[in-house]
């Protein structure tokens, strides 16, 4: 590759592009012409500064190894307006999703948050837990005082099938 | 064989192609050049009839649609009928769809010459035919293409019949305010051709008239048109308004975008050609209760006596040798595009309706006020690109919307003051014509502020003003923009009438819904129909200086057809062997080009039906042939035992790289 960041002397990574073209069967997700439609709306930038027109050109150059070991990719709120809105039918939300697959892949580290969320997942079969909240009245109400049905914990065939899903994803 | 530059020989082994060919059965000669087109290359396809006698010949180059009529008039200058030249296509059919496989390009190429001379030996010599013509046009759209069409045919003596659906010509050109670059007054400009037109003896107007149907090929159409009732009679009327300040109706302005009011009769714009009001149908209140007690002011007002409820639709049947299309365009709804709010915001409006406003004839008499709250904007903001570039609506770029914004950005500046912001948020901007990008510098110097990013949503304040989010890739900064005034950049689509007149005049329609040269760079300006010729935004989305050169060039083009009175056809028609026709009429229903008829005939007393080709307006394509349950139809130089010595060739056992040899 003929292209060097000069800020970081990075290199693009012709494999992992190929890799990436891959999963994203072709370019149809990244033919991005950089009206930045998507970053103007985007839901993640005020407070993250997630540009998703930078994640599509950045894909486009080569830069996937780079992009799939930083922190901006788990920043997407998954509001899917980019796509919606997008004139060229790209899509940086499924660009972003596919590197998120790639950085669980090459065990970069997964923020927290997102570690919490599955094993949440495989003890009570929900992604976020079960809260109290506080009415007007403010009692703090729970599932048992409001008469709600208790959550019954995944079946432990949908927990075994899920570590072993996981393992397999981790060569 | 033709290398074409590197075009073929640089995928396709041209050296093994033209060494197979040479050991066919029959082949006398083979050679292969680096340009068979040029005068070297004819001159060799000359020599080589000459000195070897030869009464066939294959070229091997580019699709026939290229060079194939270039090939023809060497050999009939060589001595030789033109029908015995066949065309091999080894670019767009081999060297170009197969780059990166040049072994199997190759192979490819020597089947389809293999096939090319099988086919090639059972040519048959043709004549063309002459048939006179009619010299008089149709120009359909009295917009600018139209009336330029119109005038320079009239001009070189040929009789025009100009068609327009509104009731006056003029078109988009008339509704615009300036002109880019110059910014001259668009009306200014127009009226005194509108003018022109009327008033030339060679031209005969029809406005609020449609086409009803067309018959006829090239050189003979026979074109039936229907002027629509006005209600008021064209030559009675003076054009004083009296009757539209006496109606009752209130009716949208057509012409003003619909952001003012007419009366249901009215004139159609203040500088309508011809200067005759119209009652509308639908809003008429005698019309539409068909009660002769109803209302009829306008009919006690008029003086002229001009008025009459009575009037019907009128046929008129014309003879023309050829047709001008100019319907125009439509402009893009932008109401489709629910994120900018058009349709729902008041103040977010379209390119089209600025032009209006920003107008002298228009509804603010030319004063920029904002239609929400009638007040001059302090904050202006252009939205680029709106439905075009777009693959949810039309993938194209239409060309006008960057300089249509510069224009309407320099007008606000002129207008409303250095006080006043004006931003246009855009991704590419494209100036690209002559002194256009002198006019974005312009823009630039008058301080309209350029925004590199297209915002994605428009909000509507409490005070009813816009605001939006846009991030600014110049800077790397997220901007919020308020603005009194949106205006989008809607851009050129296919009007609904192109897919009716491709109809009427076998005309194809591009994927995008215009209507379709026969060439996208060597025949611009022509249908693959003979004879009808394309002119403006009804082709493809234009400014003005191209629809005026395009409009002058497709004059020139019927010029050409219809100078010399008679024309010829290419002999390449369907031809029916009466014996086998049995008069199933199958044929005739299919014809896409009318071009079949039936007649009887008498055979041993007993009366017969037959099919009859009229050689005229078939276009050799092939329906009938594939049709007919006898084989009596067939297309010269295609018949059955044409094609299947070519399907015979094709299916000779071949090796993976070049064939073997019979």
């Amino acid at each position: 590759m003929s292209l060097t960041d000069l800020m970081s002397r990075a290199k693009p990574n012709p494999v992992s592009q190929k890799n990436m073209l891959a999963r994203l069967r072709g370019r149809g997700l990244l033919n991005c012409f950089l009206c930045i439609k998507c970053t103007s709306g985007c839901t993640a930038l005020k407070l993250l500064e997630l540009k998703p027109h930078e994640i599509e050109k950045l894909v486009n150059f080569g830069f996937v190894d780079e992009l799939a070991s930083s922190d901006i990719i788990w920043t997407c709120a998954t509001c899917l307006k980019c796509i919606q809105r997008c004139p060229q039918k790209a899509s940086p939300y499924h660009v972003i999703i596919a590197l998120r697959n790639l950085a669980v892949e090459k065990e970069v580290r997964v923020p927290e948050p997102y570690m919490k969320a599955v094993s949440l997942i495989l003890e009570s079969g929900l992604a976020e837990p079960i809260q109290k909240v506080t009415s007007k009245k403010m009692e703090v109400c729970d599932r048992e005082s409001l008469g709600l049905r208790k959550t019954n914990p995944p079946k432990e065939s949908f927990q075994a099938a899920f570590m072993k899903a996981l393992e397999e994803k981790q060569p | 064989m033709c290398h074409c530059g590197l075009n073929i020989s640089g995928v396709v082994d041209v050296e093994k192609v033209a060494d197979y060919a040479s050991n066919l059965q029959g082949v006398v000669i083979s050679r292969h050049y680096q340009y068979m087109c040029s005068e070297p290359g004819q001159r060799m396809i000359r020599d080589d009839i000459r000195t070897h006698k030869l009464n066939r010949i294959i070229i091997a180059a580019c699709s026939p649609r290229m060079h194939e009529e270039t090939f023809r008039k060497a050999a009939t200058e060589a001595g030789l009928n033109p029908y015995l030249v066949e065309i091999v296509n080894l670019r767009e059919h081999v060297s170009w769809p197969h780059a990166e496989e040049p072994d199997e390009a190759t192979a490819k190429a020597i089947s389809l010459v293999r096939i090319g001379v099988a086919h090639v030996k059972l040519l048959k010599p043709l004549k063309k035919k002459k048939v006179s013509v009619e010299k008089s046009v149709l120009v359909v759209g009295g917009g600018i293409a139209g009336i330029q069409a119109s005038l320079d045919l009239a001009n070189a003596g040929l009789k025009v019949y100009l068609v327009e659906k509104t009731p006056s010509i003029g078109g988009r050109m008339a509704q615009l305010d300036k002109t880019f670059p110059t910014l001259d007054c668009s009306a200014c400009i127009l009226t005194p051709k509108m003018v022109d037109v009327s008033k030339n003896q060679n031209v005969v107007l029809f406005t609020n008239s449609e086409i009803k149907s067309v018959a006829g090929f090239v050189g003979n159409y026979d074109v039936t048109v229907q002027k629509n009732p006005r209600f008021v009679e064209e030559a009675k009327c003076v054009g004083c308004e009296l009757c539209t300040k006496a109606c009752p109706v209130k009716v949208p302005n057509r012409f003003d975008e619909n952001l003012s009011g007419t009366r249901a009769i009215s004139i159609y714009s203040p500088y309508a050609v011809p200067k005759v009001a119209a009652i509308s149908p639908n809003y008429c209140l005698r019309l539409k209760t068909k009660n002769k007690t109803v209302c009829g002011k306008c009919e006690e007002a008029c003086e002229a006596k001009a008025i009459n409820f009575e009037q019907e639709p009128e046929t008129v049947r014309l003879r023309v040798g050829s047709v001008v299309v100019a319907v125009g365009s439509g402009v893009f709804d932008a109401s489709k595009m629910r994120e900018f709010g058009y349709g729902r915001f008041q103040n977010v409006i379209s390119n089209i309706e600025f032009e209006r406003i920003s107008n002298a004839s228009g509804p603010t008499t030319g004063k920029i006020l904002n239609p929400r709250s009638g007040k001059a904007p302090n904050s202006l903001v252009f939205v680029q690109c709106v439905g075009s570039r777009d693959k949810r609506f039309n993938e194209y770029c239409c060309r006008v919307g960057c300089m249509v914004s510069l224009k309407q950005a320099v007008l606000a500046r002129e207008k409303l003051g250095k006080d006043v912001n004006i931003y246009i948020c855009y991704n590419d901007l494209r100036a690209f014509g002559k002194g256009y990008e002198e006019f974005y510098q312009r823009a630039r110097l008058m301080g309209i502020n350029f925004v590199a990013g297209i915002p994605s949503d428009i909000r509507s304040a409490i005070d009813g003003s816009l605001y939006f989010d846009v991030f600014e890739s110049g800077t790397n900064k997220l901007v919020e923009l308020h603005a009194d005034l949106v205006v989008l950049a809607n851009c050129l689509v296919a009007c609904e009438d192109t897919e009716k007149i491709g109809k009427l005049f076998h005309v194809l329609r591009s994927a995008d819904g215009f209507l379709l040269e026969a060439h996208p760079k060597l025949r611009p300006l022509e249908c693959s129909t003979p004879g009808i010729f394309l002119a403006g935004t009804c082709q493809s989305p234009k400014d003005i200086p191209d629809t005026v050169s395009q409009a002058s060039g497709a004059a020139a083009k019927v010029m050409d057809l219809l100078s010399k009175g008679e024309i010829e056809l290419e002999p390449l028609k369907a031809i029916v062997d009466e014996d086998l026709c049995s008069g199933c009429r199958i044929c005739e229903t299919l014809c896409p080009f009318m071009a079949i008829e039936t007649k009887s005939r008498r055979k041993k007393g007993a009366e017969e039906l037959t099919a009859k080709v009229v050689e005229a307006m078939c276009q050799g394509c092939g329906l009938c042939g594939a049709a007919c349950p006898t084989g009596a139809i067939s297309i010269q130089q295609y018949s059955d035992c044409q094609v299947l010595a070519q399907v015979e060739a094709a299916l000779v056992e071949t090796s993976h790289h070049g064939g073997t040899v019979r």
